[in-house]
């Protein structure tokens, strides 16, 4: 791969033959030129391609000449004349001048077909509204009235159209950027504007997403996750999703992690049958499905989770929600096991492999 | 000349050389400050999950870094700094063309970076990142408050020395000496000039607006009234664009006259680089929008943007190409500017490469705001511009200091700045295709090659501070050594080699020959053996040293410090002795007296003739460029305002709009008040001092009433409507607004006529406060006239 080969040429200069192995330490292996992940990738590979070879040319005769120049024409200190007075040349001017133009203009012309290309709208495509808040991201499919944040569950094979701006049209929020890195590029999100961007996820995975416009304190810590899925698996998803309602538990443990979400939770934070919040705040209906805490930051796991609940602003820095002293570990631990019961059953995102 | 004797001299002095070591020592001083600043980031991202530096700690930090770098040391070093000290040498002057007012703009400049360090002491540095993007900078502290303000002193600075400069090329050269007889570099200081009074209205229409709505809620951005975020960025990078090309220009500059020097040979193609020079000039006036290719703009606009970015690679690499063509076939001396030189061509040949990769729209998508723009940017800007600020240092270095550098540790520092520059952001282009975004404080473990690309990144910012210990070695060992310096130690072909090392006070105590064959002249006038012919010193008069302008900056400062204090909207005011109001009006009164007291103090003790290449006096050319950028001004806000009104987002108050027989009425005075100025102006020619005097009250009597109507239909106004809650009522309060501070300063200018007029100190002769103020009162009315058009009329 072109990334990995580029990173071992560059380690290689460097004299630091690390040992990395991709996924090493259960991470992604980011790379924006992964080809098998989305037509997107394809197109700009193609297009480097070109770029590389025209830079290649380019380099390679530039640095060729200031290698020449610095061993060819070094002074010895036994010059007995001063060497040419030479003013310059007029077909070699119009040669450097002409050459480079006709290299950018094929570049110019390759580009503005490969944008006409990516510009043009896939029919049929499944309609995503992403919303970007200080310091997280929420997701609302459209066609099928389902809210969740932070992560986004979407069927292998089939386009969708993410329709992205900051805040949600009544709130606003700063400006973001929405990127899936491994699958296509980058859309910003600004609140009074809706930018659109295709793809088609062509690899079932779990991908790395990120806020890539500085929005403040924790913009490091505004990622989220998308989960590319066979259908029937998305089908699954998508109908449990829609006919979710959540049920009241009988377990005491739930029973006052419910208690607990009402009193402390319910106020900013939706659960679908429980609490209605507010769309400034994180869905949290579906929180048994999510891989991650924190924004795509923690695995999604008690060890990050409990401290999460207890006190947010010391793991995440500038982040809305307050700290809960109050609470005892048993209530954090009460809550956390709430969240965690409201879920789609039968489904487990945490096996898919990492991009 | 002892310490405080020296320190008066410096704040009285107008003379280029010192103004231009203001430049030099701040700006390179900056440049070791925002160095430092840079290792503390990667030694933050030396790992994963490290605390070194955390959240708003790490924007404050990486602010400050792109902020200091690019506004006091990048942009400054090259067209402020050597530009003002070596630019009349070249051109074989005594002096610049606006001594004074060049004074003024480098204390300004200077006071700008500690009006925006001084935020420190006031709840932190800004941390909205140096691209302060609307609506997170109206978000934010205090600090954004004095960023704004910085920057808007800092323009006003840049755009009165670019004045400056482009008057004195265009008025001040030695005699015989045409446009294309003139050095590279002096061209290079002209079009960066051109480039910063077209341009630099962009960021002060940007931070303004900014500062509006923190300060008063009033702007043209915010979506609850249908206003457009994403306009600020068009004002933002309308200048930050070609500011990368005023960061470039000079230093292309600078390449070219070393390259020649030690190569022992003419640059190659002379004209095709002057071409280039002007070309690249043009042409990155139409490449912003490269900036903004993620913000959904149709693919129409995104197309032009492509177009021109990809077009103005081909002058760009015309430059690579002669300087390549100018060593060929030399006897190249491999000293410190010339291997600066070198390690230029290759880090810029990289970074050309990767800005033409990245107006690959699609590769654009996937790479924005990621490291490989980081890589990308630093390679064209340290590597690049950077790199040949040092070849600048070194090579003027005698010049400027009377002394020889030890060549050993400028070549230390050039190694270990080139190998550190590569290791540090070589494995940065990488972590771009890996998906590292900038600006991030922290990222997790295990994210394939992170780590390791990530601490080799910061063994090379390791590295480069070495290189930086390196080069204040060479400074100090240069001090400390004391070799004198020769007039000409490289056998430099231009003129600033043609006087003693450093030069005296009056450049040159001879007359040059007439005859200039080439841009060479010192190589020319050798080969026909042609020589100066002597001069007698005491018969040479200089601008008469004065403290105002250095108070008058003092002035600003103090009052920047009370605006910034000032509350924001929904933040209480700072109070107590930091109380804003007090700042303000010692502020204001110290400008004002000082101001007048500088308008008050003639220019030179006898009286002198000017002789200027275009026979205008250097008060008229520096006004006339001045005034290119004020129309530039308005040009960027009433295209805003166009946009807005055309889309239907700014609709005006159909009930209440300002009156239109008001409107006329002000028209009649500021038209009839530019009759009488022209005719005032008419009279003093003519040495008719009381007809003069009156016509100039009445000039400004009129403005006063234009000025008092303007503050009735204001008020009127917001007695029916809120511009917080309505987009053309902003629009209309921002411009209309502008234009009546305008009205403010013009007649500020005029009452300073008004007074020399009544102390006796304006004559036939020396009448450039009277020039400048009424060429700026023809301006303030023309755009009036354009204002009734599309406020009161449409």
């Amino acid at each position: 791969m072109l990334q990995r080969s580029l990173g071992l040429i560059v380690l290689l200069l460097l004299g630091l033959t690390l040992a990395a192995e991709p996924g090493q330490a259960g991470g992604h292996t980011l790379n924006i030129l992964d080809r098998d992940a989305s037509a997107f990738n394809r197109e700009v590979r193609g297009l480097l391609a070109w770029v590389m070879g025209f830079a290649a040319l380019v380099f390679v005769v530039v640095t060729g000449a200031l290698i020449y120049v610095t061993v060819k024409f070094r002074r010895t200190g036994k010059e007995t004349s001063e060497p040419e007075q030479m003013h310059g040349n007029d077909r070699l001017e119009v040669a450097w001048t002409v050459i480079p133009t006709v290299i950018v203009l094929i570049i110019f012309g390759l580009t503005a077909q490969s944008m006409f290309k990516l510009d043009r709208p896939t029919p049929g495509a499944m309609v995503v509204e992403v919303r970007g808040w200080q310091f997280w991201w929420d997701f609302i499919y459209k066609d099928h009235g389902v809210r969740n944040s932070n992560e986004l569950i979407l069927p292998v094979g089939k386009p969708v159209r993410f329709e992205i701006t900051g805040g949600d049209g009544a709130n606003y929020d700063v400006i973001h950027s929405f990127r899936i890195t491994s699958m296509v590029g980058t859309r910003d999100a600004i609140p009074g504007v809706v930018t659109t961007i295709e793809v088609t996820p062509e690899k079932v995975g779990t991908y790395y997403g990120q806020c890539v416009e500085l929005c403040g304190a924790s913009h490091a810590n505004m990622r989220f996750r998308v989960k590319v899925v066979p259908q029937d698996e998305f089908d699954r998803w998508i109908e449990g999703a829609k006919a979710y309602q959540a049920t009241t538990p009988t377990d005491p443990t739930l029973l006052l992690g419910e208690e607990l979400y009402k009193q402390q939770c319910a106020a900013c934070h939706a659960l679908k049958g429980v609490a209605q919040g507010l769309p400034n705040n994180p869905d949290l209906t579906f929180f048994g499905n999510r891989t991650t805490v924190g924004a795509g930051v923690w695995p999604n796991v008690p060890e990050y989770l409990e401290p999460w609940i207890k006190n947010s602003p010391g793991m995440k820095p500038g982040v809305k929600m307050p700290a809960f002293p109050n609470l005892s570990d048993q209530d954090v631990k009460a809550i956390a096991a709430y969240l965690m019961r409201h879920k789609v059953e039968g489904l487990d995102f945490s096996k898919l492999e990492k991009f | 000349m002892g310490f405080w004797p020296a320190v008066w001299d410096l704040l009285t002095t107008s003379d280029h050389k010192k103004v231009g070591m203001i430049y030099l020592v701040t700006s390179f001083v900056a440049f070791g400050l925002s160095g430092l600043m840079a290792v503390a980031i990667r030694w933050q991202l030396a790992g994963p999950e490290q605390q070194f530096l955390v959240g708003d700690a790490y924007n404050q930090m990486l602010t400050m870094h792109g902020a200091t770098m690019l506004f006091f040391f990048i942009i400054p070093a090259g067209l402020a700094g050597f530009g003002n000290f070596i630019l009349p040498l070249m051109l074989g002057e005594r002096d610049v063309a606006l001594p004074r007012i060049n004074a003024f703009a480098a204390w300004l400049f200077v006071f700008s970076a500690v009006l925006i360090y001084t935020s420190l002491f006031f709840g932190g540095a800004p941390d909205v990142g140096w691209t302060f993007y609307y609506p997170f900078s109206r978000t934010t502290g205090l600090g954004t408050d004095f960023f704004m303000m910085g920057l808007l002193l800092v323009g006003l600075s840049s755009l009165l020395g670019s004045a400056n400069f482009a008057a004195t090329v265009y008025n001040l050269r030695a005699k015989g000496m045409g446009l294309w007889k003139m050095p590279i570099f002096v061209w290079s200081i002209f079009a960066t000039s051109m480039l910063s009074l077209f341009a630099l209205a962009g960021i002060t229409a940007a931070s303004l607006t900014v500062l509006l709505s923190r300060k008063l809620g009033l702007t043209l951005f915010d979506p609850t009234i249908g206003g457009d975020p994403v306009l600020f960025q068009q004002f933002f990078w309308f200048y930050s664009h070609p500011a990368v090309y005023i960061m470039l220009l000079p230093y292309l500059g600078i390449a070219a006259e070393v390259a020649s020097t030690f190569a022992r040979k003419p640059v190659f193609g002379y004209r095709f680089m002057v071409f280039a020079l002007v070309g690249i000039a043009v042409v990155g006036f139409l490449v912003w929008a490269h900036h903004m290719f993620t913000v959904g703009e149709s693919l129409l606009f995104q197309l032009v943007f492509v177009f021109f970015t990809v077009l103005v690679a081909v002058p760009t690499g015309v430059k690579i190409f002669n300087l390549l063509g100018t060593l060929w076939g030399g006897q190249l001396d491999f000293k410190t500017p010339l291997l600066f030189v070198m390690g230029f061509m290759f880090n810029f040949l990289l970074g050309g490469i990767t800005g033409v990769m990245l107006a690959v729209v699609p590769f654009d998508y996937q790479v924005q705001d990621s490291y490989f723009v980081v890589a990308h940017f630093h390679n064209v800007l340290m590597a690049g511009s950077g790199f040949l600020a040092f070849a600048g240092l070194y090579y003027w270095w005698p010049k400027i200091t009377g002394r020889m550098y030890p060549e050993f540790w400028g070549r230390v520092h050039f190694w270990l700045f080139l190998v550190g520059y590569l290791i540090t952001f070589m494995p940065q282009y990488v972590l771009g295709f890996l998906g590292m975004p900038r600006r991030y404080y922290t990222y997790p473990d295990g994210l394939y090659l992170w780590n390791e690309l990530n601490f080799a990144s910061t063994i090379g910012a390791i590295i480069l501070a070495l290189g930086g210990i390196a080069w204040l070695i060479a400074m100090v060992q240069s001090f400390r050594q004391n070799v004198k310096a020769p007039d000409n130690p490289w056998g430099g072909y231009t003129l600033e080699w043609a006087t003693s090392s450093p030069p005296p006070s009056y450049n040159f105590a001879v007359q040059f020959p007439t005859v200039f064959k080439s841009e060479r002249p010192l190589y020319d006038w050798e080969k026909e053996g042609l020589k100066p012919t002597p001069v007698d010193p005491a018969t040479i008069h200089l601008p008469a040293p004065t403290v105002w302008p250095f108070m008058t900056a003092v002035g600003l400062l103090i009052t920047g410090i009370g605006i910034s204090l000032a509350p924001d909207m929904g933040n209480a005011a700072v109070g107590g002795v930091a109380g804003w109001g007090g700042w303000l009006a010692v502020g204001l009164v110290l400008f004002m007296y000082s101001l007048f007291q500088w308008a008050l103090r003639k220019e030179y003790d006898h009286p002198v003739v000017h002789h200027t290449v275009t026979g205008k006096s250097n008060a008229w050319v520096g006004m006339a460029w001045f005034i290119v950028s004020e129309i530039a001004l308005f040009g960027i806000l009433i295209a805003g305002y166009l946009y807005l009104r055309l889309t239907g987002a700014a609709v005006p108050p159909e009930e209440h709009r300002p009156a239109l027989w008001l409107a006329l009425l002000n028209t009649f005075f500021l038209v009839a008040s530019s009759f009488t100025v022209h005719y005032a102006h008419h009279d003093l020619r003519a040495n008719k001092f009381s007809a003069f005097k009156f016509g100039l009250l009445i000039s400004i009597i009129l403005g006063a009433v234009f000025f008092l109507f303007q503050v009735y239909e204001f008020a009127v106004l917001f007695s029916h409507h809120s511009y917080q809650e309505q987009l053309w009522v902003a629009a209309f309060v921002i411009i209309v607004g502008l234009h009546g501070a305008h009205v403010l300063i013009g007649g500020t200018g005029l009452a300073l006529a008004y007074a020399q007029g009544l102390a006796g100190k304006i004559d036939s002769h020396e009448q450039g406060t009277l020039e400048g103020s009424s060429m700026y009162w023809h301006l303030v009315d023309a755009v009036w006239l354009f204002i009734v058009t599309i406020f009161y009329i449409w």
